[in-house]
């Protein structure tokens, strides 16, 4: 490995900047924030909810059937740990949280010291407060949605599957599985993953050397973990409820709450004979992107760019979001600073992220907080932030496409046919 | 030909052969109606008025649900509801409650009603035994769309969405069979209303329809502009006596209101009812009027009552010979005080429950119980909630002057609802009062966002929900048959009107557009890019 060539960019690096963040972070813990998010549907969807997640442990803790009901729709993992190991009072799991945050952003900054072979860069501060001064997962995390979990089981698995450690990746990716089955897109980017290494040549793409037996046994591995959990969620809930109340309402869409995504407005004003066709097109469209983004990028050697490009497609397409989602996208975008010249339209995406943020917020309030608005100016803010969202994803693969071309000069312009 | 006449008429003999046989074959059973009519002067000046009237079939039980496969046994009745029986029979129905209330009951005012089926809207429910022929919740939706036709009320939408079982604050007011296993099933719609249409039907199960006996001060003008009215009917099964039929009419007048500029509270059957007795039902075993005398104040009841028994004046309808025309006048009394009334009839009890928090999409419930008596007091309190109101549960709290007394709370049963079902909330606990203090109990709540087809034609006015419900299951002070009249007690707490977050209904077009045209867009411009190839361009210049 490369050791950084200056001493003093060492000390400006993550030693001083990940403990400065850790103390800013607690320090907003300290304001009435938390408590003003708590509710927030952008922050925090149905399947995340901590509000949702306590009453889920209060009825388990009672002998009452927690998936009998709407309300608790949590995986029986995350129920089973917070009714036993992490029974804590509610400002330590505050803590609990922003500590979860910080292990994310470290996972995050190993990612890129295992992709770019270096240590002590001024990059990895970057990263780090990239990702713990995101709005989108900042916000999330005072609210204590377990999106902001999953967010750094997401990271932590990336970040095995880099190092090249398959079972605790897999392991992590089917826990993920358990709390969010979208992730289960990521199975073939996190497998490439393993058996490719992940330094990038992105800029100089061959195709990779990917042996399908490995990946076979492999992914045979993580169905084994996932139909573990799966049993244990079991023998934790006392039955297969569980099944329909958490996986099932990734598909059905029963609970109609707005969150940033696509799905709420369209399925509260669809109808009822069109629904299950259109819960299977929204569904089965998720599906589509991962074969071609796999494929595309195995040439470019690069599944960690692949894995980062489906997860900018799952926070846009899928069925609950919450702004995390995006949130992890955007920030995940620091360990690719070699793609940053080539995106495509970068002003205008911006843009259009800082529109719909504050149209977000705007409109969610007036609507039903102030009761002035309409439900159809957040759902126009939510389009804008799909558009935003859809347009970092294209601007990404643009850019990951692009590099390999490097420049020529002028009067030479790069197009597609 | 004449072999063909044979048969005819040999059919026809058998034919009537068998109908006698079958109605010989039915028990003639002994039936007894009682009619009866209380009027009640109430502090505050209004009248209480209260019908009932009471159809006995001795020695009658209720249809054994195991028979419910095979063909029931016929039934012959002179003087029991036909139309009813019939329904009772076709379900296997133990006992049945329904009531249609119109406003809301004043406690503080009117005290304790003699029924405590006071609650808003309509109110049905019903003990059923097991059968293995028909279930119960099948014979359920046979029972409320009998009863929605047969009353005229739209108690069809009494279905899955509102039915619940609760297993405290409802016990049988009769006695259950104890050979096969009876389950309760409840069900309130507080929308409902109750009008004229409802009282004709009605009329129409009584022996004397409204042409005679107490029955023919019916007069629907008058009784639906009654400050409260409602109307009730009840059948229970005692074992040794038969299956009785108890169904009334309640109204509580305003003697002030009606009498004008003149605003007193004298009142006649002329002012009340617009009519007078004029002949006694014949097939009536006993038909009165009793009148409950102010234990306070100079009165003049007219004409003078048959007889008295304590405080209560007796008219007997049957001895009757010119029309009855009953009329109480205070004559010292020129103008009512409604500001002179004490509060005497105040219940020990008083609940005020609210919904609370300002934003469409989450809320709590707050009920406050004040115990007025110095004991402490034991109630049962039960929530219904329709499937759009999800509890949070653990957000249920108990203070006592700002004071956490969740001890005081113990849950009986808490059955969540789920959207796929869509069956209601029940939420049922013991809550224990201590004397003379306020318990408050909050609950956070969420208002659903549901889907537009779910919604009512006007989404805007909102939906009602149903009133809670307190029952008294024991208390310190009383015991034995007092306490048993008391458990049967329940109060019901206004209905509340909850406005849920709605969509915009003119958009289902436009959204299916809109959002496909970004799916679309993102797909399209992501796989033109993946598929398509990069090729360098010499620009000119």
């Amino acid at each position: 490995m490369k050791a950084s060539s200056s001493p003093t960019a060492s000390s400006l690096g993550l030693k001083v900047v990940l403990p400065g963040l850790l103390l800013f972070r607690l320090a907003l813990l300290a304001t009435p924030l938390p408590r003003f998010f708590e509710h927030d549907h952008q922050l925090s969807s149905p399947l995340t909810s901590f509000f949702r997640l306590q009453e889920g442990i209060f009825l388990y803790k009672n002998g009452i059937d927690p998936y009998a009901g709407d309300v608790s729709r949590v995986s029986p993992l995350l129920l089973a740990i917070f009714s036993t190991v992490l029974q804590l009072p509610l400002p330590i799991i505050s803590v609990l949280w922003t500590l979860s945050d910080v292990l994310g952003a470290w996972a995050l900054v190993s990612i890129w010291r295992a992709r770019s072979q270096t240590v002590g860069t001024k990059t990895e501060g970057l990263v780090a407060a990239a990702y713990l001064l995101n709005p989108y997962t900042l916000l999330p995390s005072l609210a204590r949605s377990t999106s902001s979990l999953d967010n750094t089981q997401h990271i932590l698995c990336l970040l095995f599957a880099a190092l090249g450690k398959s079972s605790p990746a897999l392991f992590t990716l089917a826990f993920l599985t358990h709390s969010s089955l979208t992730s289960v897109l990521l199975v073939p980017p996190v497998i490439m993953l393993l058996l490719s290494g992940p330094t990038s040549s992105l800029a100089a793409p061959r195709p990779a050397v990917i042996s399908i037996k490995k990946a076979l046994y492999l992914a045979s591995e993580y169905f084994v973990y996932v139909a573990l959990l799966a049993g244990i969620s079991t023998f934790v809930a006392g039955s297969w409820g569980w099944v329909e109340k958490t996986w099932g309402a990734i598909f059905l869409l029963p609970d109609l709450t707005p969150n940033p995504g696509l799905w709420w407005y369209f399925f509260t004003e669809m109808f009822d004979h069109f629904r299950p066709f259109f819960l299977m097109a929204f569904s089965i469209h998720l599906l589509i992107y991962v074969a071609p983004i796999c494929i595309k990028f195995q040439y470019a050697h690069d599944p960690l760019y692949a894995a980062f490009l489906l997860q900018g497609i799952i926070a846009t397409c899928k069925s609950y979001p919450t702004l995390s989602d995006p949130g992890l996208f955007t920030s995940m975008l620091t360990i690719f600073p070699e793609i940053v010249p080539h995106l495509r339209h970068p002003l205008p995406t911006f843009m259009l992220h800082l529109h719909s943020a504050l149209l977000l917020l705007l409109f969610h309030d007036l609507w039903l907080v102030q009761g002035t608005g309409n439900a159809n100016f957040f759902y126009a803010s939510t389009l804008v932030f799909g558009l935003a969202n859809g347009a970092a994803v294209v601007d990404a693969i643009w850019a990951g496409l692009r590099i390999s071309f490097g420049e020529r000069g002028k009067g030479w312009a790069i197009a597609q046919l | 030909m004449v072999a063909v006449e044979w048969c005819f008429r040999l059919t026809s003999v058998a034919l009537l052969h068998g109908l006698l046989r079958a109605a010989s074959a039915a028990p003639v059973l002994e039936e007894e109606f009682y009619e009866n009519l209380k009027l009640t002067p109430l502090p505050d000046g209004r009248l209480l008025t209260r019908f009932d009237f009471k159809t006995l079939l001795r020695d009658a039980a209720p249809r054994a649900p195991h028979t419910l496969a095979e063909e029931d046994e016929p039934q012959h009745y002179n003087l029991f509801p036909l139309a009813l029986g019939q329904l009772l029979r076709e379900h296997a129905v133990t006992e049945l409650h329904l009531t249609l209330n119109a406003g809301q009951w004043n406690y503080a005012a009117w005290g304790q009603p003699e029924d405590s089926g006071v609650a808003t809207g309509a109110e049905l429910w019903a003990w059923m035994g097991e059968s293995r022929a028909i279930s119960v919740k099948d014979r359920w939706k046979g029972i409320t769309n009998g009863l929605a036709g047969l009353f005229c009320a739209t108690l069809g939408g009494l279905d899955v969405r509102r039915t619940v079982s609760p297993s405290v604050a409802f016990q049988p007011e009769g006695d259950i069979p104890s050979s096969t296993p009876h389950h309760l099933l409840y069900a309130p719609l507080p929308s409902e209303s109750v009008c004229t249409e409802n009282l004709t039907p009605f009329l129409k199960l009584l022996p004397c329809k409204s042409r005679s006996g107490v029955a023919s001060l019916l007069n629907p003008h008058r009784l639906f502009d009654a400050d409260w009215h409602g109307m009730g009917v009840h059948v229970t099964w005692e074992e040794g006596l038969g299956v009785m039929v108890r169904m009334n009419f309640v109204a509580v007048y305003n003697p002030t209101r009606l009498m004008g500029l003149q605003n007193k509270r004298d009142w006649s059957f002329r002012l009340l009812f617009d009519r007078s007795i004029t002949r006694a039902c014949p097939v009536a075993t006993r038909s009165a009027i009793h009148v409950a005398l102010p234990s306070e104040g100079n009165f003049r009841l007219e004409p003078t009552a048959h007889s008295n028994l304590g405080n209560i004046a007796i008219f007997d309808v049957s001895k009757v010979q010119e029309p009855l025309e009953l009329s109480m006048k205070w004559p010292d009394e020129s103008e009512f005080d409604h500001t002179s009334f004490a509060p005497s009839l105040s219940p020990p009890l008083t609940v005020r429950r609210v919904l609370t928090g300002a934003g469409q999409s989450q809320g709590a419930l707050a009920v406050s119980l004040s115990n007025t008596n110095t004991e402490t007091m034991r109630v049962a309190w039960v929530e219904t909630m329709p499937w759009f109101i999800k509890f949070y549960l653990h957000t249920l709290e108990a203070t006592i002057k700002g004071e956490r007394r969740n001890d005081l709370v113990k849950l009986v049963t808490y059955a969540p609802t789920s959207s796929s079902s869509q069956a209601p909330t029940l939420l049922e606990s013991h809550v224990t009062i201590p004397g003379n203090t306020t318990l408050r109990l909050t609950i956070d709540l969420e208002k659903s966002f549901i889907s537009y087809t779910q919604h009512p034609p006007a989404a805007q006015r909102g939906w009602d929900l149903p009133g809670g419900i307190i029952a008294f299951t024991s208390h310190s002070s009383h015991r034995g048959e007092k306490e048993k009249e008391l458990r049967e007690q329940r109060i019901y707490t206004p209905i509340l009107l909850v406005d849920l977050p709605t969509p915009d209904f003119s958009m289902p077009y436009n959204v299916i557009i809109m959002t496909s045209t970004l799916v679309t867009l993102l797909f399209g411009t992501i796989f033109n890019m993946l598929t398509r190839k990069f090729v360098w361009i010499k620009l000119h210049e």
